[in-house]
């Protein structure tokens, strides 16, 4: 699904200049779903959002779906995001002046769907996150944990490959944090990919794979074993 | 972007949008009167004279002392005067008159047939006392009858025959055959055709001519030249040393060609219309500014939305087309509203001054210039956003 | 004193932070001032009123006294020496004068180029219904015949080098003619004892004759006369004494209304006695017109720059929306930091304090972008409108005007913006 050889990125100002990024080799199969963790500043984010076509690279090459994704344009890489990749945030980044409706549609519109496709897919991922009744409020009148569902259905909703979460439950309190993750589970099951950015060991241990980032390098992409950690 | 989150967008920023809502109205009603004036005089200074206008100059002035303001000695100026003149070399034909074409007033009064006095009265016609060469210098060739030769006296025993031009012709005798017929002011000996006399009387092109020596000169005569192509402003040049040369006891008015006396004759709505075409241009300028920083502010404090649209599949050129539309949408919505005040605008500056109502298609031509406007100003604005890294701005705050 | 600095150098601040908004700011409401202002000063002075304490006593009696017939005629704006000579006979008036103007040549001696001179032939009572000020001399005795003139102040140093000449003689037009008086600086403006083909809007003439003079020797009106019948204009002496040429304006003082009622049934009376004797054949049509309406009257009024004005005051309109939008934008890129100021313990009052000061700033820079503006406004308006340059200077009065203006408009300018950055919700802001 994801193949990433050799890839670097380098943060340039006139007087240093940073690796963020160092010879990382990730081999992420279609199913999966791995967490990221590693300190801050270790370059998570920036895989994340490399991964997403968000952010370029400097070297190597990134695959996604056997396709290199290197040298593609704006438009091609805005459709591969819309079309393969759904994004979940830790401030969930939806847009305060749209309904729940409007922000789940966005990226249907995007994607030129029609009227009925793209209600018949709202209505399922709302239905699927658990907010049906409350798609004409507003983002604000939501509590947290509503917000970052509405967020996964936005993510969703575009049946994506991979979904791509940055600390997805960093706002959240315990109770809102392990339905979001419930959720995220679910839909793992359902056949999507997830790259899910975290700090909590709790959460890296529910998913299925830890990629550990130290300084810009992958340290460790093995199966997460607990008790072979904790016996260590 | 849907029109309804359009919308939405633009409703969450109601004051800001209000304000550019009605300076785009303003701007919008200022626009379109502007054309219309502008288009107004344009017609008005195009409009056929009948005159060669480039070729003929008309010098105006007057005899400083009292004697030779008065006949006999005036019409011994005059003679001495037409001679020097025609010896100038690019000089085809010189003549005196009264007064000349294109003028906003001056001497007239009314001819009618005297046996059908009410019927056929034209008021205000221009009353030219002229030299017989007059109509060689204007180019006015009779369309009917023959051109009187010979200076008669306006009040001699027998009256002076009268030209008249077509349109007069036609209004004092109904369309039938003037040639021949008495006006009030003498027998008519010949018509000419149309040209515009001045501009106070109802219609432009009545005007009656007849050629009769200069009797009193106290408000100044003309003496009309026509000249060779390309050689009007040697002429020009050399008639004020000429007519000194002839008598020194004159006052040159002015000395201008006939086109620049039709300009003059609008000076007050050239001027009008090249203020308000300035004006216009400036509230361009500020609608330019206006939408400008409405884009920029805008971008620069939903920097997050931009970033979230980007992420979620937006590309850049979609980015540029929404804050395009946006704009876009203001100004339509601006300018509809600016139609309502063009048309207050229009029925306000109707009081005062003469302009047009207006028509279907110069809105359609208003909204095409404010567009263009806008999106030039919105540019520059909606590149910045497309530039915003959606890694960074989704990360933001 | 301290604090005032220290609020200027945090304007200061501000302005230099974004200084291209700011100046953007200025440069609008500058240029719909500065246009508004240019105008507006024609406008002002062309409908000012020169003679405040008068021009509801002054008045313009005209009479349908013409030898032809018409239903629907308003009277003609020029009356025959006649009709002034029939309405000349009521001593309801406390002054009356009857007058026209046409052109000569000056000069001292024949051997001395001539000077184009405009000339006021009028009688006495002239000179003290319009407040026309005599630097020396006297003015003429009565109304009588006599070759005797009075210049402008401006004539007489143009011609003769001095003022004090009363008693020399000059050259009009070939006739000697001896200087009895001297104007002292005076121009009426608008000039409107001359409101008739928009020639209220030219300087007042250069010499002053007697009206009987005027006609003795033929002098014809430059600016409206009208021939009937079997007159010749060229007779003025004769036949404009006798018939029906129409050159004249005439002025009535009538200080009261009584006098006011009784002058206008004195000419009610008269169209009766015309009437009677056959040589009123229209409907009556009297007008008694007052100094201060005669322009309107006449339609004389300057349609260019009343439809300027209007356009002017739009554009104004649309640079104060359009600066308070660019101030708007301003003040919410600021937010935050004044948010931040309120959160360290401004009060509202010094947050007040503050932008008041800012207005200050922008009013002052604005004055002068705005003062710079309409100089070069009225500078093309003279070019374009020649007709209406006597009407362009400024006086303290004006300027004053455009402060005040500059003042409101920045107030309203920065009103908006300054109440939501300082009364909206402080969390909020902080948190944006």
């Amino acid at each position: 699904m994801i193949t990433l050889t050799n890839l670097g990125k380098v943060f340039r100002t006139e007087l240093i200049e940073t690796h963020a990024l160092r010879d990382v080799n990730l081999q992420v199969n279609e199913g999966e779903f791995a967490a990221l963790t590693g300190p801050s500043g270790s370059g998570k984010s920036t895989l994340l959002n490399i991964l997403g076509t968000l952010e370029s690279f400097d070297s190597g090459d990134y695959q996604l779906d056997g396709k290199s994704v290197k040298g593609l344009s704006d438009a091609a890489l805005s459709k591969l995001r819309n079309e393969k990749i759904g994004f979940i945030f830790q401030s969930f980044n939806l847009i305060k002046d749209f309904s729940i409706y409007d922000n789940i549609e966005l990226p249907l519109r995007y994607r030129g769907l029609n009227a009925t496709v793209r209600k018949q897919r709202i209505e399922r991922a709302l239905e699927l996150v658990g907010l049906h009744a409350r798609r004409d409020y507003l983002p604000g009148q939501l509590s947290g944990g509503q917000q970052q569902r509405v967020a996964i259905a936005r993510a969703i909703a575009g049946e994506p490959r991979i979904l791509l979460a940055d600390e997805p439950t960093g706002n959240l309190d315990s109770l809102m944090a392990r339905q979001v993750m419930e959720l995220l589970e679910q839909i793992n099951r359902q056949g999507c990919t997830i790259l899910m950015v975290t700090h909590d060991p709790d959460q890296a241990r529910r998913a299925g794979r830890n990629i550990q980032i130290i300084d810009g390098q992958l340290h460790d992409s093995t199966m997460y074993d607990p008790l072979a950690q904790h016996t260590a | 972007m849907p029109l309804h989150l359009l919308f939405k967008s633009l409703q969450r920023r109601k004051v800001v949008t209000t304000l550019l809502l009605v300076q785009l109205a303003m701007t919008f009603a200022l626009l379109l009167n502007s054309i219309l004036l502008a288009q107004q005089t344009r017609q008005q200074l195009q409009q056929p004279t009948g005159l060669p206008l480039q070729q003929t100059l008309q010098v105006q002035l007057k005899p400083t002392t009292v004697a030779l303001r008065q006949y006999p000695a005036l019409g011994d100026l005059l003679t001495r005067q037409l001679e020097a003149i025609r010896t100038v070399p690019g000089v085809v034909a010189v003549a005196y008159s009264n007064q000349g074409p294109l003028l906003y007033g001056g001497n007239n009064g009314n001819v009618h047939d005297p046996d059908r006095e009410e019927l056929s009265k034209a008021n205000g016609v221009p009353l030219y006392t002229v030299s017989a060469d007059f109509f060689n210098v204007l180019q006015l060739p009779p369309l009917a009858g023959e051109l009187p030769q010979n200076e008669i006296a306006v009040d001699g025993l027998a009256k002076s025959p009268v030209v008249i031009t077509q349109s007069l012709a036609n209004k004092v005798f109904d369309d039938k055959p003037a040639v021949g017929r008495q006006v009030n002011r003498g027998p008519v000996a010949a018509v000419v055709a149309d040209f515009y006399g001045q501009r106070s009387a109802g219609t432009v092109n009545y005007n009656a001519i007849q050629v009769a020596p200069l009797y009193g000169v106290d408000w100044g005569y003309s003496i009309l030249l026509r000249t060779e192509h390309g050689s009007t402003d040697k002429v020009r040049q050399a008639l004020p040393q000429v007519l000194q040369q002839v008598d020194s006891n004159i006052e040159i008015f002015y000395i201008r060609t006939l086109a620049e006396q039709q300009q003059r004759l609008y000076s007050n709505e050239f001027g009008l219309a090249s203020l308000l075409s300035l004006l216009s241009a400036l509230m361009l300028l500020v609608s330019m500014i206006s939408s400008y920083s409405n884009a920029y502010f805008h971008t620069l404090k939903h920097q997050q939305e931009i970033g979230i649209k980007r992420a979620l599949g937006a590309s850049k050129s979609r980015i540029f087309t929404e804050l395009l539309s946006e704009n876009w949408l203001t100004t339509v919505l601006g300018a509809t509203a600016g139609v309502g005040c063009a048309l207050v605008l229009n029925q306000v500056l109707a009081q005062v001054i003469s302009i047009p109502s207006l028509s279907w298609w110069l809105p359609l031509l208003t909204y095409t210039v404010l567009l263009l406007c806008v999106t030039v100003a919105t540019w520059y604005p909606a590149t910045i956003a497309t530039r915003i890294s959606p890694a960074t701005a989704t990360k933001a705050l | 004193m301290e604090q005032l600095f220290y609020y200027l150098k945090v304007s200061w601040f501000s302005i230099k932070r974004a200084p291209l908004p700011y100046m953007l700011t200025v440069l609008i409401l500058s240029l719909g001032l500065g246009v508004f202002f240019s105008n507006a000063t024609f406008y002002y002075r062309m409908n000012s009123d020169p003679l405040p304490d008068k021009s509801d006593k002054l008045f313009f009696p005209m009479m349908m006294l013409v030898p032809y017939q018409c239903s629907d005629c308003k009277a003609p704006p020029v009356l025959s020496y006649s009709n002034v000579a029939k309405l000349a006979a009521s001593d309801i008036p406390s002054a009356r004068a009857a007058m026209y103007s046409a052109d000569g040549y000056l000069r001292q001696h024949a051997a001395q180029p001539p000077t184009p001179v405009t000339v006021r032939i009028t009688q006495r009572d002239f000179f003290s219904m319009f407040d026309v000020p005599l630097l020396h001399g006297t003015i003429w005795p009565d109304n009588q015949a006599r070759d005797e003139l009075l210049l402008s102040k401006a004539t007489a140093e143009k011609i003769l080098g001095r003022t004090d000449v009363v008693g020399q003689q000059l050259l009009l037009d070939d006739r000697l003619f001896t200087i009895i008086g001297v104007l002292d600086d005076w121009q009426m403006l608008p000039k409107l004892y001359d409101a008739y083909n928009r020639q209220y809007l030219n300087p007042a003439e250069d010499i002053y004759l007697p009206l009987e003079s005027g006609y003795d020797y033929n002098y014809l009106s430059n600016n409206n006369s009208s021939t009937y019948d079997d007159a010749d204009y060229r007779k003025l002496a004769t036949d404009g004494r006798t018939k029906a040429i129409h050159q004249l304006q005439y002025w009535v003082q009538l200080d009261t209304p009584a006098q006011q009622q009784a002058y206008r049934q004195f000419m009610a009376n008269l169209v009766t006695d015309e009437k009677a004797a056959g040589r009123h054949p229209s409907p009556e049509a009297n007008q008694l017109v007052m100094l201060r309406d005669i322009v309107r009257y006449f339609g004389g009024e300057s349609a260019d720059i009343k439809a300027f004005a209007i356009v002017t005051l739009l554009f104004l309109l649309v640079s104060v929306f359009n600066a308070s939008h660019l101030s708007l934008n301003r003040y919410l890129s600021n937010q935050y930091e004044f948010s931040l100021r309120r959160a360290l313990g401004a009060n509202r009052s010094q947050l007040q304090m503050q932008l008041l000061v800012d207005m200050g700033l922008m009013s002052t820079f604005t004055l002068a972008g705005a003062a710079v503006i309409a100089y070069g406004c009225t500078k093309l308006m003279n070019s374009l409108w020649p007709a209406n340059r006597l009407f362009a200077s400024w006086d303290v009065q004006l300027m004053l005007a455009l402060a005040v203006l500059t003042l409101f408009c920045s107030y309203l300018v920065t009103l908006y913006p300054s109440l939501r950055a300082s009364f909206g919700s402080l969390n909020k802001q902080l948190k944006e």
